[in-house]
């Protein structure tokens, strides 16, 4: 509904003129905050997670890592592992085992402050399929077709799973493209009025970023609600940064203590693959 | 508290008793215009003999006045009109009408020398402006279009929510705590083409008033400010046609007497055609198939049954249609009112209205085979009756009751497919909003006068539904299952209010006032600009009604024989269980949206100089207000005070208009003010590969303070009894100032190691031409 809002205003500027152009904005700059990209799964390990810091909004993407940290991820089946750094501001866990129905515990010691998360691996839910398809409809009426028809160009890719009755459950769908995460074609969902529903979902549509043969796999995550929380809140925020607004401007909300940005995800995982046609 | 009151009010109007002496009788009667038959609102009775009793007609052109046995001279005056004197031997209870002749159409001239000059001064009530129609007409518009809220955000105190926006904040309230009123219907969203136009038609509004401070006790149910609307009654003496016609709208005005004398309609309606022109000279398709165009009808009836009762009948439709390829958005208001005035006797007023409004929008999506709609709609049934008495020259006393029946349905989904949308739509819920009211206006003498009275309001969500509690961090913590019309919350208040006026000397005075008002219904907005879809909700077991105290006290000062007008207002405001939104928000098509919101308390402080040029060939004013306005809400900025969106700290205005010759009139407007409050980046991160902004404050940044000038030429091609035409150039932005709309965060696209602010500005020099006649 918000892209429709947006596209209105897109439309009205353009019949009143509107203009853009890129402006200095003197932003403060803000103290150095850690960033935590920490997930596990149930699958295989090592799993490996990434430590970094914010920079200032004027400076080059250029993350700093976080070193000499202490990381130990702990469950509440009595098992614990105090990660190894591998550098970049990578600590890896080699003995753990992800298991659903268990709850794991993040701990983190850097520079004296302690960050902490927690974060319950739900059971895993199966993929019934995916399609990858090219076909050759035509599309009219589009944006703007009004009725004049134009060759499809590019794969759409289509998930499709059945949601288990009675138990709430959160999901995050995620395409890779010859195991390359394709970060622009995520959707998440909750089964909230769609309790068990099958439910499909497009990831993607004529991405010409696909070509033929290509391998594409879909990897259905079943998350906590914590982690479904903030992934909502993080693509809200996210929206505002291509330019559509959204109530207020924020940072996610996190399974993180201490104020520290990013997430922990103790997340089950089921993958299917097909080959782009 | 009620005895304390009562208690008072017997004892004030005693006072007012106790000063007779001899017998008492009563003028009483309408003030109208001579040539259109319209009743004016707010024109002055005044006695030669005892200057210090003047009255105004109501909102119905009544008015009564009750002065001892006599021979008086009495005129009916009013700005802009010449004014008629009659004189009269008082010996038993008199009706006297007037028909008094407007000043500009008679003479000739600009320069009306007739009319009370030091209302200003004399009047209790502060904090109060009255838009003049006719100097709407003079100032230049955006695209040839007269508007009212436009126009009213050149006042101090009064400012915009953006560039070419007709949302505005009053005294540091948000765009939502402003009731607005269109023949006493409330009109819940005020803008067409999301905001660029008000949804009123200047063609057919008599009378547009703002109160900013302490609100009058029969109007309630907003905290910030009533502005109240009135539509022409309709020309009862012949019928008379008039129009524009404009670069992207034009406009038909038809009035006819229904009676002579005894009843008359009015059918205003405009139309733009903004998309029309798209499709001549856009090249780009999308553009070319857009929908895009509003369009709006006024209905007015009334009859006078006999010298006692008249009817009223009056309607209102406006609808905005956009649609770009396979989407669709339809909204607008539709507002209905009954109303029949009574008159008891010639001191005894009433007026009985049914009311109706209702507003709505409409989404459409197809895709393929199948389509979605979403409808979202709020509906008010309500009944008002109030009563006037005018007990004698000193004492007034408003008195009566209200009771609104609210609907709101949030979003209804329908589909053609079994897509899982269909079993999402956000139940409906129901309200009753309730209220009695009492106001005394006193005058002690020609130097003292007091308006004191409360409100009492009660607000009942009622079911069916279930209805959720949260804790504070918005878990789910209780729910109940309500059955129809059985009571989930009720909330009672008392709000008092309470104006003085002391005239200091015939040219100075000064005011103070205070109010409490209550407001049941909220407003949850995505943007800082408004959208059609923002979300109205109720009052609930979790939302609190939204309380605000206001205190105000100012100076009024004329100088050079009311040739100049200036002003002083300062006011303190306090705000409880203000609504503000967690980070990432999800307000629409959210059943639990409740949870999405943080309450707190808010403070608001200004002051507000104002200086008008009445008279001579330039008049215009000059407008300033200082002001700050701030929140505290837990779970924001660390729980401790931030500025709201809408703190303004500076906010300027500059009118003129300058007759140049017979023909010609020049106008000139000027507006800067601090940019509002707003949220931006102070860094940037990394996480699942994706660059993420961070953020450390809420509203910690400024948008750049904003600056724009208009003129105005209008040419006054040919003026006669018959017939009247006339010219108007504008030029909207005439030193093309870049005016921020919004500023937005990205990855600079050809550099994607680095970040960078996009600003969107939309208004650079917008000229038009429109060409307006009357016969």
């Amino acid at each position: 509904m918000k892209k429709i809002i947006f596209l209105f205003i897109v439309i009205v500027s353009a019949v009143f003129m509107s203009c853009t152009k890129v402006v200095n904005i003197d932003l403060n700059s803000a103290c150095p905050n850690i960033v935590v990209d920490a997930e596990l799964n149930d699958q295989p390990g090592p799993y490996t997670i990434n430590l970094t810091q914010t920079v200032n909004f004027s400076d080059n993407n250029v993350f700093p890592a976080v070193t000499g940290a202490t990381v130990v991820i702990s469950d509440n089946a009595g098992n614990s592992e105090t990660l190894t750094e591998t550098g970049n501001g990578n600590y890896v866990a080699s003995h753990l085992l992800g298991v659903s129905g268990r709850t794991y515990n993040l701990f983190i010691n850097s520079k004296g402050k302690v960050y902490t998360a927690a974060s319950t691996m739900p059971a895993p839910v199966a993929l019934d399929s995916i399609i990858a398809d090219t076909s050759s409809k035509t599309r009219g009426g589009g944006f703007g077709g009004g009725g004049t028809t134009t060759p499809v160009v590019g794969v759409s890719v289509h998930a499709v799973f059945t949601d288990p009755a009675g138990v709430t459950n959160y999901y995050r769908l995620i395409e890779y493209v010859n195991r390359v995460p394709n970060y622009n074609n995520i959707s998440i969902i909750s089964d909230q009025g769609q309790d068990g529903s099958i439910i499909s979902k497009n990831l993607g549509r004529r991405d010409t970023s696909i070509h033929k043969g290509d391998t594409i796999s879909v990897v259905l995550e079943s998350i906590d609600a914590n982690v479904y929380e903030y992934y909502r809140t993080l693509a809200q925020i996210t929206k505002q940064q291509t330019g559509i607004q959204t109530t207020v401007p924020g940072n996610p909300t996190t399974n993180l203590s201490n104020n520290a940005l990013g997430f922990f995800s103790a997340y089950a995982a089921r993958t299917k693959y097909t080959i782009a046609p | 508290m009620r005895k304390i009151i009562l208690g008072a009010l017997f004892f004030l109007i005693n006072m007012g008793f106790n000063l007779q002496a001899q017998n008492k009788y009563t003028i009483s009667g309408y003030i109208k215009d001579v040539k259109t038959g319209e009743q004016l609102i707010g024109a002055s009775i005044v006695i030669k003999e005892i200057p210090a009793t003047g009255v105004n007609t109501n909102a119905y052109g009544f008015y009564s006045i009750t002065i001892p046995e006599g021979k008086y001279t009495v005129s009916a005056q009013y700005t802009g009109y010449q004014t008629k004197v009659d004189t009269i031997i008082l010996n038993k209870s008199t009706r006297l009408d007037f028909a008094i002749s407007d000043a500009a159409t008679e003479l000739n001239a600009v320069v009306v020398t007739d009319e009370k000059k030091d209302q200003n001064i004399t009047a209790t009530q502060m904090g109060v402006d009255k838009l003049d129609i006719k100097q709407i007409q003079a100032i230049p518009v955006f695209f040839g279009e007269k508007d009212v809220l436009k126009t009213l955000q050149l006042l101090p105190g009064v400012k915009s929510v953006g560039d070419g926006s007709s949302g505005f904040y009053v005294r540091g309230g948000n765009s939502s705590q402003n009731l607005i009123l269109l023949d006493e219907a409330t009109v819940y969203n005020a803008s067409h083409l999301l905001g660029f136009f008000s949804v009123f038609n200047s063609d057919a509004i008599k009378d547009v008033t703002l109160y900013k401070g302490t609100q009058p006790a029969e109007f309630g149910g907003r905290l910030s400010s009533v502005l109240d609307i009135k539509m022409k009654d309709g020309n009862d003496q012949k019928l008379s046609v008039s129009g524009g016609i404009g670069l992207i709208a034009s406009r038909l005005n038809i009035e006819a007497p229904l009676k002579k004398n005894k009843g008359s309609f009015i059918i205003s309606a405009r139309r733009t055609y903004a998309d029309e022109l798209l499709k001549l000279f856009s090249k780009n398709p999308m553009l070319k198939n857009a929908k895009l165009y509003f369009y709006d009808v006024n209905l007015k009836a009334n009859y006078r049954l006999n010298d006692r009762n008249r009817i009223y009948l009056s309607g209102y439709l406006g609808k905005d249609v956009l649609g770009a390829g396979n989407f669709g958005l339809n909204y607008g208001n539709i507002t209905g009112t009954l109303r029949l005035n009574h008159l008891f006797n010639d001191k005894f007023f009433s007026n009985t209205s049914l009311i109706f409004t209702n507003y709505d929008y409409k989404i459409t999506a197809s895709f393929g085979a199948n389509s979605l709609d979403i409808i979202s709609r709020i509906q008010d049934y309500s009944l008002k009756q109030d009563f006037q008495y005018f007990l004698n020259s000193k004492n007034k006393i408003k008195f009566g009751l209200q009771s609104i029946y609210h609907k709101l349905i949030p979003g209804s989904i329908t589909t053609t497919s079994n897509s899982p949308l269909s079993k999402r739509g956000i139940p409906n819920k129901f309200a009753w909003e309730n209220a009695i009211y009492l106001s005394h206006e006193l005058r002690f003498n020609d130097k003292f006068s007091v308006e004191y009275g409360a409100r009492l309001t009660s607000f009942t969500l009622l079911g069916p539904g279930t209805f959720y509690s949260y804790n504070a961090n918005d878990v789910v913590t209780d729910s109940g299952k309500y059955t129809q019309t059985q009571s989930v919350k009720t909330y009672f208040n008392i709000q008092p209010r309470a104006t003085f006026n002391y005239v200091l000397n015939p040219k100075s005075s000064i005011k103070g006032n205070y109010a409490r008002n209550a407001q049941y219904l909220h407003l949850l907005q995505n943007t800082t600009s408004g959208n059609p879809t923002d979300l109205w909700i109720p009052s609930s077991n979790n939302v609190k009604p939204e309380l605000c105290d206001q205190f105000s006290l100012g100076y009024f000062r004329n100088f050079l024989d009311n040739m100049f007008e200036t002003s002083i207002e300062t006011y303190y405001k306090s705000y409880q269980n203000q609504i503000d939104y967690i980070n990432g928000a999800q307000l629409n098509l959210n059943a639990n949206v409740e949870s999405q919101l943080l309450y707190g308390k808010g403070r608001s402080y200004g002051a507000e100089l104002f200086i008008k040029k009445k008279s001579g060939r330039l008049t215009g004013w000059v407008g300033y207000t200082l002001s700050r306005t701030e929140r505290k809400i837990n779970g924001i900025n660390n729980d401790s005070w931030y500025p709201a969106t809408q703190d303004i700290t500076h906010y300027i205005t500059a009118v003129g208009i300058m007759q140049l010759s017979k023909k010609w009139t020049a106008s000139l407007a000027f507006v800067y003010y601090t940019g509002n409050a707003v949220t931006f980046p102070s860094g940037k991160y990394e996480v699942n590969g994706q660059v993420v902004f961070y953020y450390t404050q809420r509203n910690g940044y400024r948008m750049p303070a904003y600056n724009r000038l208009d003129v105005g030429f209008t040419y006054q091609a040919k003026k006669t009894e018959k017939f009247e035409s006339s010219w108007n150039f504008s030029c909207y932005n005439a030193y093309g100032r870049e005016n921020p709309y919004s500023i937005t965060f990205q990855v600079n696209p050809n550099n994607p190691q680095q970040t960078q602010a996009v600003m969107t500005y939309l208004f650079r020099w917008v000229p038009s031409i429109t060409y307006n006649f009357k016969f």
